[in-house]
């Protein structure tokens, strides 16, 4: 160990240092070196300080204007960094501005997808629609305009006079409507609800809103001796039919 | 003597000063260089001469250290070197690219004349410099070429010996024996100093 800090020692190395004259590598030696071992640090502070006395004792009186000068010139300096730096200012502004409107029109550019999307579903629902109720449509008229389709006249007994119904059977085709044409009103708490007994199974076709469902043909599930019927319940229907509410049956 | 020459020569007072300038260095403060002039500006422009062995190429290498340690003075580090090594490398370091960039006097064998230096600059120097200029003079000749070799041409000391003929291990025992020497002048000075401001 000692004969390593004496062959360091012996090395212009710490004198290089001194000077500023050494690469990066052996900058980094030196460094260590110095913290690592007292003699170093000791040589080095020697050093130090004569180069100073040596240095102080080639020291000329500099000339007057000298001192003027470097100011000048460091204030000149400090200006033109100053302009760098509002610069530089600047230009992030503009970056932030830019970065900024940016993901403004790239979340409208987002909004507007998620729109044209939801514009495009809406299109094909509508058009699965229309076809449902072309078909629909189609039926209904199939239905009627055939020869073999039976019609029957449904009216209400006592407990619902005025109410007047046409059922449209066609055993060929399998198919059958009810088109209710007048219903009787009905206290606000109780609606009308149809059902339909296909091969003894009760079905719930739903209640009938009077009004809108005045012109519309509703589909009967179609059974060989069904029974349709039309039963006044608590508003918004009844799980199954209240029998002794019964205001009308078709049979068909 | 002013008693301003005393005060900054005596250690203490210059390691006050020292950190004094390195703290308004490192809040950037305008009044550090104007310290740093006062205070080492007559040394450096000293150095600068002794390497490029001109004034106005000297004032040149000044002002350009001087940019250059506003510039960096982020950079200087305390705890690795003292404020006026840090100094001593800027300016050297300046003067010798000066030197190379205008490549004016490329003769080095005129460089290491170290009494030529002197007479060119005797006129400006001032009564205060007298006394050190004479301690210069106290160190042996054979001693001053190795010094000056090593810190103002910017020689190893293998160059040095290659250059001046004379073999490493004297260029080696040269350059202690000649910081040894400046030591003791330097020491003996101060007591001195000490002694006739006590007087």
């Amino acid at each position: 160990m000692k004969d390593k800090i004496k062959i360091f020692l012996e090395s212009d190395l710490l004198e290089k240092y001194l000077l500023g004259a050494t690469s990066a590598i052996e900058t980094a030696r030196v460094e260590r070196y110095i913290v690592m071992y007292p003699e170093v640090r000791k040589q080095f502070e020697e050093l130090q300080e004569n180069l100073e006395i040596y240095a102080k004792m080639h020291a000329i009186p500099t000339p007057d204007g000298l001192k003027a000068k470097i100011f000048h010139r460091i204030r000149k300096q400090d200006l033109g960094r100053r302009k760098v730096r509002r610069f530089a200012i600047a230009a992030s502004i503009a970056a932030f501005l830019f970065a900024g409107s940016s993901y403004f029109f790239w979340n409208q550019n987002m909004n507007l997808q998620d729109e044209n999307t939801m514009v495009n579903n809406r299109i094909q629902n509508l058009e699965a629609d229309m076809k449902q109720q072309l078909e629909d449509v189609r039926n209904q008229f199939i239905v009627l305009n055939n020869p073999q389709t039976k019609k029957y006249l449904v009216n209400g007994n006592e407990k619902a006079r005025e109410l007047k119904a046409v059922a449209y059977v066609n055993p060929v085709k399998k198919l059958s409507y009810i088109n209710v044409r007048n219903l009787p009103n009905l206290p606000e708490d109780q609606c009308y609800q149809m059902w339909a007994e296909v091969n003894g199974d009760m079905v719930n076709l739903g209640i009938i809103k009077s009004i809108e469902d005045k012109d519309k043909l509703l589909p009967l599930p179609y059974g060989k001796n069904a029974i349709s019927y039309i039963t006044i319940e608590p508003m918004g229907g009844n799980p199954s039919p209240t029998v002794q509410n019964i205001v009308a049956n078709i049979s068909y | 003597m002013p008693p301003g020459y005393f005060l900054i020569s005596h250690p203490a007072m210059s390691i006050l000063l020292e950190k004094h300038i390195v703290e308004l260095l490192q809040e950037r403060n305008e009044k550090a260089i104007s310290l740093l002039y006062d205070h080492y500006g007559d040394t450096l422009y000293g150095v600068a001469f002794k390497v490029v062995r001109d004034e106005e190429l000297a004032q040149d290498v000044v002002q350009e250290s001087f940019v250059k340690i506003w510039k960096k003075s982020d950079t200087y580090d305390p705890s690795k070197a003292k404020l006026f090594t840090w100094l001593f490398r800027i300016i050297r370091n300046t003067a010798i690219d000066k030197l190379r960039s205008v490549q004016t006097k490329s003769d080095k064998e005129i460089q290491l004349d170290v009494s030529n230096v002197y007479n060119l600059g005797i006129d400006a120097i001032r009564p205060e410099f007298m006394d050190v200029r004479e301690n210069l003079e106290k160190i042996e000749h054979k001693y001053q070429v190795v010094l000056d070799a090593l810190f103002f041409q910017g020689m190893t000391q293998q160059e040095a010996s290659d250059e001046l003929d004379i073999p490493l291990g004297t260029i080696k025992s040269r350059l202690k024996i000649g910081l040894r020497e400046l030591g003791k002048i330097y020491g003996s000075t101060l007591m001195m100093l000490i002694l006739l401001i006590l007087k």
